[in-house]
């Protein structure tokens, strides 16, 4: 009887779990993976396939990380979160890294004991007509009846748009987005609005995407980046250089593809990313090819992109704020040197 | 005499008996007197199978004739009718969640263990049955979990990270029926007691339990109680759901327990204590039986109810049916709005496994049922 409950106890033990708290790095290098808190679904940021394999822009900075940490991308056990869970999970630890399109907001860095590590997705609140009713600019959507999800920040965005610039409008508001669509398909409303990235999604779902367009204004800033729990600094490092060594490799043109030649015959800047020369990894406490790692086993920011929300995923979102400071984006990453 | 010799005995034969007039019997009287039988009637009739007419051969056309059945990708729902290839694409997430594909035997091991448990009054030997039941079934959930998790039993480790789909919500299913049975019974017992402390712990925890609704109780369980382990302690999501759902259900279960307790007439007591039996085998040999014979629908009833609230588990992003459902609905390559679909088929999956539970209640009540009217 008393074997039998050790047994029983020895069970549920399975399920606790203690880690030393030396630090997220040496906690990270000893469980061999690294744990990241993602969203439980978001077509191209977040989404698994039929076959379980988890993918997306934000599942990429998971991977640059992990590829940056242990050498190899693909040992990373994902958390899915919802939204009300997620900065409970990092503050206790039970993730290393949260990569969920969180918005990077005031009140969230002052006050929840967490650091945002950079911007990975700049999106911003956008809306979609129907191209029957031949609307160009948001600012001729004067009167318009306006499909929203109750209960988002979305509909506080909206309002304020539309006294600023004097419009009227009627709200049309339903409770998920498979609703919305619904009621922007039979012709409740005139205007669909959501985050631009949910836009594109939302239009692949209509019976027909092509009756409908996406407006250029965006009339919100929705940065979305990864975050991690404040007080580590060096894991907080860690995250941040993974991401702008995703990004910088673009700007240098250093790619999954070319990343090996470049590091043997790059320009300067190529090599001392690929730690060929200096020691960027070291002052880390990373390898010396923490970066090369990152590049070969997950790409550059621009492979990211377009693997997962770009023209050669479905989503065909363009670059537009996305793109590098010298292609007409705001993408800019600090010199790793 | 020869006048009898041409006597002949006339036997006397009935002639056929003529059918029942067809408006007495027979399917136009059925018709005349079920469904045809005052002009009220008549229209509600006719009301009725217009609106079959109506409805029924668009949704057969929907479901079935235009529907697409075969295919792997979304590019292959090219007609009118529901897209099931989507369903089909994904049915291994939506049983088995993310398990690796060598491992899957462990669930399909792990089911079967359940069926054999849940099975195994009708084919253990009699006196086997008192001692073993019970012992059987409170050993399941853990040996489940050394299964499925494997590293007790030496095999390749899957963290819960990958359980998930139907087989999840079947199992936590039945682990937190199984535990919560027994709990709920005791904390019963102890709200009947007069120990003033078992009283009152059992109360509070009873009322606590049944008063919050699950919802709060899951979110409890995934957001405020992680802050509240020491520092670098981590007890899996999934274990905690696991307790929140027993603990939910053993709050049920010891009121409807109390239901079958007040059902037990005094005599009973009175008829143990005079044969001098102690309180613990007055409780579980005579008192105990009845209770469960009493309350067996609500009994299931009350399984039936959690088994469905393991849907709920979608709000805190774990991978049961339902939010498995939700995620290949937000996949980029199956955006095509195959919401219809997938939360139709969750639906007839849990329907026909309610129903089961049912019928195998249903089984259970006539085996139980000792009354003496009949």
């Amino acid at each position: 009887m008393k074997k039998l409950a050790s047994i029983l106890t020895a069970t549920l033990a399975l399920g606790i779990s203690t880690t030393a708290t030396a630090g997220t790095l040496e906690d990270v290098k000893k469980r061999g993976t690294l744990s990241c808190g993602v969203s439980t679904g978001l077509a191209g940021f977040s989404q698994k396939d039929e076959k379980g394999q988890w993918s997306g822009m934000d599942v990429d900075v998971c991977r640059a990380v992990a590829a940056a940490v242990l050498g190899d991308a693909s040992k990373v056990s994902y958390k899915p979160l919802t939204a009300k869970e997620r900065f409970t999970a990092l503050q206790s630890g039970e993730v290393d890294v949260l990569s969920r399109n969180t918005t990077w907001t005031h009140t969230r860095d002052t006050s929840l004991g967490l650091n945002f590590a950079g911007v990975n997705y700049y999106d911003g609140q956008g809306f979609m007509v129907s191209k029957k009713i031949g609307v160009k600019s948001a600012l001729e959507l004067n009167g318009a009846a306006v499909c929203i999800q109750a209960g988002t920040t979305t509909e506080l965005n909206l309002a304020d748009y539309f006294r600023a610039n004097d419009m009227e409008y009627t709200a049309v508001t339903f409770d998920t987005s498979d609703q919305t669509r619904a009621g922007f398909e039979s012709g409740r409303c005139d205007v669909l609005t959501s985050d631009q990235s949910q836009l594109y999604a939302i239009r692949i779902g209509l019976k027909n995407p092509s009756d409908a367009v996406v407006l250029p204004e965006v009339i919100s800033k929705e940065p979305l980046g990864p975050v991690v729990r404040q007080g580590d600094d060096a894991w907080f490092n860690i995250v941040k250089w993974s991401l702008a060594a995703l990004i910088e490799a673009e700007y240098l043109g250093v790619t999954s593809a070319n990343a090996e030649q470049m590091a043997k015959s790059g320009s300067p800047e190529q090599q001392r990313l690929l730690g060929t020369t200096g020691d960027s990894g070291e002052k880390m406490g990373l390898s010396k090819d923490w970066a090369k790692n990152i590049v070969m086993q997950v790409g550059n920011y621009g492979e990211i992109f377009e693997r997962n929300v770009g023209m050669s995923s479905p989503l065909q979102i363009a670059r537009g704020l996305n793109a590098q400071w010298n292609k007409g984006g705001i993408l800019y990453s600090n010199p790793i040197r | 005499m020869s006048s009898s010799s041409h006597h002949t005995t006339r036997v006397f034969e009935p002639k056929p008996s003529q059918p029942a007039p067809v408006t007495a019997a027979g399917p136009i009287a059925w018709l005349r007197n079920n469904l045809f039988a005052g002009p009220l009637n008549s229209i509600t009739t006719l009301v009725i199978v217009a609106f079959f007419l109506w409805a029924i051969p668009p949704l057969l056309d929907w479901l079935l004739w235009s529907a697409d059945f075969s295919g792997t990708t979304q590019q292959d729902c090219t007609s009118s009718g529901a897209c099931w290839v989507f369903i089909q694409a994904w049915s291994q997430q939506l049983f088995y969640g993310s398990f690796p594909d060598t491992e899957i035997w462990r669930i399909n091991l792990t089911l079967v263990l359940l069926a054999l448990v849940l099975s195994s009054p009708y084919w253990l030997p009699h006196h086997l049955r008192n001692r073993l039941d019970l012992a059987l079934l409170v050993i399941f959930p853990f040996v489940a979990i050394a299964i499925l998790d494997g590293r007790i039993l030496g095999l390749e480790y899957v963290s819960t990270d990958f359980w998930g789909g139907f087989s999840l919500n079947l199992l936590l299913a039945s682990a937190s029926i199984i535990l919560g049975m027994p709990l709920g019974f005791l904390w019963a017992l102890g709200r009947r007691s007069n120990m003033p402390m078992a009283r009152s712990i059992s109360v509070i925890l009873i009322e606590f339990f049944r008063g919050v609704p699950v919802l709060a109780l899951f979110f409890m369980g995934s957001v405020m109680l992680p802050l509240f382990f020491p520092e670098g302690t981590n007890v899996d999501k999934l274990l905690r759901v696991w307790i929140v759902l027993t603990l939910f259900m053993a709050g049920y279960m010891a009121e409807v327990y109390r239901g079958g307790f007040q059902a037990i007439p005094n005599g009973q007591y009175e008829a143990s204590a005079a044969l001098g039996l102690s309180y613990w085998q007055t409780t579980l040999l005579v008192i105990l039986p009845q209770v469960i014979k009493v309350s067996m629908p609500n009994i299931l009833a009350t399984s039936i109810m959690l088994f469905k609230n393991t849907t709920f588990l979608l709000i805190i992003g774990i991978f049961e049916v339902l939010s498995t459902a939700q995620t290949a609905l937000t996949n980029s390559n199956w955006l095509g709005g195959y919401a219809t679909e997938a939360y139709l088929f969750v639906g007839v999956v849990y329907w026909i496994c309610c129903f089961g539970m049912s019928r195998v209640a249903a089984n259970i009540e006539k085996k139980l049922d000792t009354s003496h009217q009949s």
